[in-house]
C-alpha cells in the first residue's frame, strides 16, 4: 500500500469490487480528490461522479475477471466544472494464492498537454509549409520578373553586342529559375541533378540555339543528387560554360554537340562540358577571355573545386573538379596534377 | 529563337497576367513566333468580355489574378466554352489539384521560349499530334492523376 501512496504516477490499487484499497497522493493531486474520500470507497463515488463512466466500469471489471487483458485504454475524464483530461488507463490484474483476494492496480497518464502540444506541433507544422509554398510563389514571380525585364531589354537592345550580354544574363537567371521550379516540385532541399541539367539545358537550347542551325545539346552522367546550394553554382557553371561553347565553337553555323557530363565517386564529383567545336584559340589572351570566365572560376572556387581546360579530340572539354576524398587508385595524383594546372592557369 | 512558324498558322491566344512585365515578354515572344495574340489583360471579367468576340485557341491563365480574380474559376468558364487552358503559375499544387480544368501548367518561373515551345506543343496535342517532344517544365493534363512531368 505504502509503494502505492508514494508513486509519482497517478496509481490506485482497487479491490474485486472496484473499492478503492489504496490511492497514490499523486492521483489524489491530479484529480482534485479528498484524501478521505478515497480508501474503502467504490471507484464510481469519487468526485463529481465522473469515475462512473460505464466504459471504465466494464474495462475494469473485464479486467478482474480474467476476460480480457488490456495493456491501454484512452478515456475522457470530464470533471463538473473542470476541464476534459485525455487519460491513458493500464489495468493490472494482480492474483494472490488467496484466490477472492483480488487486486486490480490501475495507473493512469494525463496525456492531455502532451496531445495538445502535439497537435500544436503538427498546426505550426502546416503553417511551415503554407508559408514555404507562398515563399516559393513569390521567388517564382519575382524570377519571372526578372527574366521578362532581362528579354524586353535585349529586344529593345541597338547593338547586337549589348543585345549578347542581356540574352547571356537572361539565362543566368533561368539557370537559377529552372532549378526554383524543380525545388517546387519536389519540396526537397536536394537536386537530382540528370534532371536539373536536363531542364536547363532544354531551356538553354530553346533560347540561345537559333532556328535550324544543327547544334545538339546533351547531358549525360549526372545519376545523383547534391545539396541545393551546390547545385545553383553548378547550374550557373554549366549555362556559362555552355553560353562560351555556343558563341565560340561553332561559328558560321557550324554543325556539332554540346556534352554535358557529371560522374560521382562518393563525396567527389567532377563536372565537364564537351564541345566538338573549332577547339581552343592559340593566342592565351583569347583563351582567358573565351573560356577561363571570371564567374566559373569564382564559382568553382566557392566549391573548393578546380577547373581545367583544355583540347578534347575535336574541339575543347573544360573539366570542374571537386575532391573531398582523395582515392587510392591514382585519383589523388590527378587531383593534384589539376590543383597545379588550375594554379599555374590563375598566375597567368 | 526555335520556333514553328508553319504550326502556329496564326493561331489565337489569350494571356491572362496580372504581372504585365511577365505578360508582355510572352506576348513579343508568341508573336515573333507567328502567333495572334489578344489584348493583355489580368481581370476575369475582360478575359470573359475577350472571348465573346473572339475564341482563341489556346488561353494562358495565370492562376493569381488583379485583385480577388481567380485562374482557376476563370479557366472553369473558359474549358465550359470549349476554351482550353494552359496555366501559367507558380502556385503549382494549385494547378495540379485543378486538373480537370485546364490541359496543362508550365509553371513560372518558364523561359520564355520554353512557352513558346509548349504552346506548339499543345496546340498539336489537341488536334492528336503527338510527335512533338515535350518541352522542358510543361505537365500535360489528360484526365489521369499520374501523368504529370517531373
Amino acid at each position: 500500500m505504502a509503494v502505492v501512496e508514494s508513486s509519482p504516477g497517478p496509481l490506485l490499487l482497487l479491490d474485486g469490487d472496484l473499492n478503492i484499497v489504496a490511492a497514490s497522493l499523486s492521483f489524489l493531486d491530479a484529480f482534485g480528490i479528498e484524501p478521505a474520500a478515497a480508501p474503502g470507497n467504490p471507484l464510481a463515488s469519487l468526485g463529481g461522479g465522473e469515475w462512473r463512466a460505464p466504459q471504465l466500469q466494464s474495462l475494469l471489471t473485464a479486467t478482474l475477471s480474467g476476460a480480457a487483458k488490456i495493456e491501454t485504454y484512452e478515456m475522457d475524464l470530464r470533471r463538473p466544472g473542470g476541464e476534459v483530461r485525455h487519460l491513458i488507463v493500464h489495468a493490472q490484474r494482480l492474483v494472490y494464492l488467496d484466490v477472492d483476494n483480488v487486486r486490480l492496480l490501475v495507473a493512469f497518464t494525463d496525456a492531455t498537454d502532451a496531445r495538445a502540444s502535439e497537435k500544436a506541433k503538427d498546426d505550426a507544422l502546416r503553417r511551415n509549409l503554407v508559408l514555404l509554398q507562398e515563399v516559393r510563389h513569390r521567388v517564382a514571380n519575382s524570377l519571372q520578373i526578372i527574366a521578362s525585364v532581362l528579354l524586353q531589354n535585349a529586344r529593345k537592345a541597338a547593338s547586337a553586342e549589348t543585345r549578347g550580354h542581356l540574352k547571356d544574363a537572361h539565362s543566368r537567371v533561368m539557370s537559377v529559375a529552372a532549378l526554383e521550379r524543380q525545388l517546387a516540385g519536389t519540396g526537397e532541399d536536394h537536386v537530382e541533378l540528370y534532371a536539373y541539367f536536363t531542364s536547363l539545358c532544354d531551356s538553354i537550347s530553346a533560347s540561345m540555339i537559333p532556328d535550324g542551325h544543327q547544334l545538339a545539346l546533351v547531358v549525360e552522367g549526372a545519376r545523383g543528387t547534391v545539396d541545393a546550394t551546390v547545385s545553383v553554382s553548378l547550374g550557373l557553371i554549366v549555362t556559362e560554360l555552355v553560353i562560351n561553347a555556343l558563341k565560340h565553337a561553332f561559328p558560321d553555323q557550324r554543325t556539332g554537340k554540346i556534352t554535358v557530363e557529371c560522374q560521382f565517386r562518393g563525396p567527389n564529383w567532377s563536372l565537364s562540358v564537351t564541345d566538338d567545336g573549332i577547339g581552343m584559340p592559340t593566342d592565351p589572351a583569347e583563351i582567358r577571355t573565351g573560356l577561363g570566365t571570371s564567374i566559373v572560376e569564382a564559382l568553382a572556387r566557392q566549391l573548393q573545386a578546380t577547373v581545367k581546360v583544355e583540347s578534347a579530340r575535336a574541339g575543347t572539354r573544360v573539366d570542374v573538379t571537386h575532391t573531398q576524398v582523395s582515392l587510392v587508385d591514382g585519383q589523388a595524383a590527378d587531383a593534384e596534377a589539376t590543383v597545379a594546372a588550375s594554379r599555374a592557369a590563375q598566375s597567368k | 529563337m526555335a520556333t514553328n512558324a508553319s504550326d502556329a498558322s496564326r493561331a489565337t491566344l489569350l494571356i491572362v497576367e496580372d504581372e504585365v512585365l511577365p505578360a508582355m515578354a510572352l506576348r513579343d515572344e508568341l508573336e515573333d513566333a507567328g502567333y495572334r495574340v489578344m489584348d493583355l489583360t489580368g481581370r476575369q471579367a475582360e478575359a470573359l468580355d475577350a472571348v465573346r468576340d473572339c475564341k482563341p485557341d489556346l488561353a494562358l491563365v495565370n492562376i493569381k489574378l488583379h485583385g480577388r480574380d481567380d485562374g482557376i474559376a476563370l479557366a472553369e468558364s473558359l474549358t465550359a466554352q470549349g476554351i482550353p487552358v494552359v496555366f501559367i503559375s507558380g502556385q503549382t499544387s494549385r494547378a495540379r489539384s485543378a486538373r480537370t480544368t485546364a490541359i496543362g501548367s508550365l509553371p513560372k518561373p518558364y523561359n520564355a521560349a520554353d512557352m513558346v515551345l509548349a504552346v506548339g506543343y499543345l496546340l498539336a496535342h489537341l488536334k492528336g499530334d503527338e510527335s512533338q517532344p515535350r518541352p522542358a517544365g510543361l505537365e500535360v493534363f489528360d484526365g489521369e492523376p499520374d501523368t504529370a512531368a517531373a
